[in-house]
C-alpha cells in the first residue's frame, strides 16, 4: 500500500513538476540561443567601433585610403572593396532579375503541370549547389573562356563573379516571384480575358502589377543572398586591392575581403578592427533588408491584421 | 483581335518557353558538367584513403575530409537541434507577449539570412581566439550550430503551429498536462517538419565553407579526430586544390563527392516535406 502511495505522490510531483520544468527549459533554450546569435552582431559593432578613431575616421575607411597593411604606416580602407561589392551585385542582379521573373512567369502562368514540377525541383537542384562548388564550376568554365575571347591574361573578374552570382540567386528570385504570380486571384484573370485579351495583354496589365511587391520581395531576397556569398566571389573576382573601374577590372568584395585577410589579422589589430567594420557594413544590410521584408509582409500578405 | 496584340502575345509566349528551358538546363548542365569531369576519379581508394602525393591531395584520396565534414556537421546539429526545438515550443505553447514574440521572430530571421562570413569572423575571434578554443573540431562545429539554429528554429515553430489546435484541445480536457501534450501529441505530430527543416540547415551547413575556413578547418589531417584538433573538410578541402590549383583532377572529384552528398540531403527532406504534405 505505502509503495503505491509514494508511486501516487511522486506521479503528481512530476506532474506538478514537468509543466512548469517544461516551459522553464523550453525558455532556457530560446534565450539561449537567440541571445548567443544576438551577442553576434552586437559584437560586431563593438570590434568595429574603433575604426573611427582611425585617421580619417568613418569617410577615410569607407572613401578616401587605399587598403595598405603592409605599408609603413598601414593604412585601411575599403573603397575598393565596397565598390567591388556594389557592381558585383549590380550586375548579378541586371541578370538575374528578368531572367528569374521570366522563369517564375513560366512556372507559374504557362507550363503545363508536368514541366512545372520538374522546372521547380531543377531549381532545388540549383539552390542546393554550394558556394564553393559554383566558384569552382566558374573557374573551369567562365575563366577560360574569358581569357581566350576577351583576351584577357587572367578571366578573374567583376564580370565572372557576377555571372555566376547570377546563377545563384536565380531560383530564389524565381521561386519567390513565382509565388507572387500564382497569388493573384483567379477572378481577377479570368475577368481580364473575359474581356477578349490576349494572355500577355492581362499578364502585363493585371498579374505584374497585382504581383509587383513579391516581385520586390524576390530582387531584395536576390541582392541580401548576392551580398553575402563568399566563396564564389573568392575565388572568380580576382582579389586586387585597386578600386575597379570597370566590369572586366578585378575586384575584392567585402565577404572576400574578410575571408582573404582574417586568417593574418591580430586580434585586437587595427586591420582586426577594419575586417569588424566591413562585416558591419554586411550586417546592417541583411537587418535593414529584412526589416523592409517584414515590413512588405505586414502590408501585403496580411492587409486584414 | 488586334494583331499586334497577338504578335507580342506569340512573342511573350516564346520567350518565356526560352526562359524556362534556361532554368532546366543551367542546373542539368553545371551537374551534368561535374559529374562527366569527376566521375572517372571516383574510386574506393578516392573515398578511402588519405590524401598522398607532394605537394599533398596530388594523389590519395579525401577520406579525412569526408569524416571532417560530417563529423563537424553531426556535432553542430547536437547543439542546435535541442536548443532551436525547445525555442520553438516555447514560442508557440507557452509564450505569450505578443511584442516579445514577433521580435524574437524578425531577430531569427535577420540571423537566418546573416552572410556566413558573419559567423566565420565571429567564430574565429570569439571561439577560436577569446575562448581559446584554437581552430578546432569544437571551435568549427560550435560555429556551425549556431549557423543552423535560426533554420531549425524558424522551421520547426512552422511545423508546430501547424499541429491543429484540436489535438491540444482534446488532450487538455482530458485533463493531461501541458507537458505531456508538448512531449507525446505536438511534438509527435510535428517530427516530420522538424526533421525537412534540420536536414535542410544540414545540407547548408555541409556545403558552406565560409564559416569553418578560419574556425576549423586544416589544409591536411590524418583520419583520427579528436575535439580539439582541426579537422579536413570537403568545402574547404575543394576550394585549396583550386586556390592552390594542385590537382583539377581531385577537385572535380571532391565537388562531384559534395554535390553527391547534398543532393542525398536535400531529396531527404524532400521526402520529409511529402510525408508532411499528407
Amino acid at each position: 500500500m505505502k509503495s503505491t502511495e509514494a508511486a501516487i505522490s511522486v506521479t503528481t510531483l512530476a506532474r506538478r513538476l514537468g509543466d512548469p520544468l517544461m516551459g522553464a527549459s523550453c525558455l532556457a533554450a530560446l534565450l539561449l540561443g537567440v541571445g548567443s546569435l544576438l551577442f553576434m552582431p552586437l559584437y560586431v559593432l563593438v570590434e568595429a567601433y574603433p575604426v573611427l578613431g582611425n585617421e580619417g575616421g568613418v569617410t577615410g575607411f569607407l572613401f578616401t585610403r587605399p587598403w595598405r597593411p603592409l605599408a609603413a604606416p598601414p593604412e585601411f580602407g575599403i573603397l575598393h572593396s565596397w565598390v567591388s561589392t556594389l557592381m558585383i551585385t549590380a550586375i548579378c542582379l541586371a541578370l538575374a532579375l528578368p531572367l528569374g521573373y521570366g522563369i517564375g512567369l513560366f512556372v507559374s502562368e504557362i507550363a503545363p503541370r508536368f514541366v512545372q514540377a520538374i522546372l521547380q525541383s531543377s531549381l532545388q537542384i540549383l539552390a542546393g549547389i554550394p558556394s564553393v562548388v559554383y566558384g569552382f564550376f566558374g573557374y573551369v568554365t567562365l575563366l577560360p573562356l574569358f581569357e581566350s575571347h576577351l583576351d584577357m591574361p587572367a578571366g578573374e573578374s567583376i564580370l565572372a563573379a557576377a555571372i555566376i552570382l547570377s546563377i545563384m540567386v536565380l531560383p530564389f528570385v524565381a521561386s519567390t516571384s513565382a509565388e507572387a504570380f500564382r497569388a493573384v486571384p483567379a477572378e481577377t484573370k479570368e475577368a481580364a480575358f473575359a474581356q477578349g485579351v490576349t494572355r500577355w495583354h492581362v499578364i502585363r496589365r493585371v498579374v505584374i502589377p497585382r504581383a509587383a511587391p513579391g516581385m520586390f520581395a524576390g530582387a531584395v531576397l536576390g541582392f541580401a543572398r548576392a551580398i553575402g556569398e563568399t566563396l564564389a566571389v573568392l575565388m572568380l573576382a580576382g582579389n586586387s586591392l585597386a578600386v575597379p573601374t570597370g566590369v572586366l577590372d578585378r575586384g575584392q568584395p567585402l565577404t572576400a575581403l574578410i575571408a582573404t585577410e582574417l586568417g593574418e589579422a591580430g586580434v585586437g589589430s587595427r586591420k582586426f578592427h577594419a575586417l569588424f567594420a566591413a562585416g558591419l557594413i554586411l550586417v546592417v544590410i541583411t537587418v535593414i533588408i529584412n526589416a523592409g521584408i517584414w515590413a512588405l509582409k505586414v502590408k501585403w500578405v496580411r492587409p486584414s491584421e | 483581335m488586334n494583331r499586334s496584340a497577338v504578335v507580342a502575345d506569340r512573342v511573350f509566349t516564346l520567350s518565356a518557353w526560352i526562359f524556362g528551358g534556361l532554368g532546366l538546363a543551367l542546373p542539368f548542365s553545371i551537374v551534368g558538367f561535374i559529374l562527366v569531369n569527376g566521375a572517372h576519379v571516383i574510386s574506393w581508394q578516392f573515398l578511402t584513403e588519405d590524401p598522398a602525393g607532394f605537394p599533398l591531395g596530388m594523389a590519395g584520396g579525401i577520406l579525412p575530409a569526408i569524416k571532417g565534414s560530417l563529423a563537424l556537421v553531426g556535432i553542430g546539429v547536437v547543439i542546435a537541434l535541442p536548443t532551436a526545438v525547445g525555442g520553438a515550443i516555447y514560442l508557440t505553447e507557452y509564450g505569450k507577449n505578443v511584442f516579445v514574440l514577433r521580435s524574437v521572430r524578425f531577430i531569427t530571421e535577420c540571423l537566418a539570412a546573416n552572410p556566413a562570413i558573419i559567423y566565420g569572423l565571429c567564430g574565429y575571434s570569439l571561439l577560436v581566439v577569446f575562448m581559446a578554443l584554437k581552430i578546432s573540431l569544437l571551435a568549427g562545429a560550435i560555429t556551425l550550430g549556431l549557423m543552423m539554429f535560426p533554420i531549425i528554429l524558424i522551421g520547426s515553430q512552422e511545423a508546430i503551429q501547424a499541429v491543429e489546435s484540436e489535438y491540444r484541445e482534446a488532450a487538455l480536457s482530458l485533463g493531461v498536462t501541458k507537458a505531456y501534450v508538448v512531449r507525446w501529441i505536438i511534438l509527435r505530430k510535428a517530427l516530420p517538419g522538424i526533421l525537412a527543416a534540420t536536414v535542410l540547415a544540414t545540407g547548408h551547413a555541409l556545403g558552406s565553407a565560409a564559416p569553418i575556413l578560419f574556425t576549423a578547418s586544416t589544409v591536411f589531417s590524418h583520419g583520427g579526430m579528436s575535439l580539439d584538433a582541426p579537422v579536413m573538410t570537403l568545402p574547404t578541402h575543394l576550394y585549396y586544390l583550386v586556390n592552390q590549383a594542385l590537382s583539377f583532377d581531385h577537385a572535380y572529384g571532391t565537388a562531384l563527392v559534395l554535390v553527391v552528398l547534398l543532393f542525398m540531403i536535400n531529396f531527404l527532406a524532400w521526402t520529409l516535406k511529402r510525408y508532411v504534405g499528407r
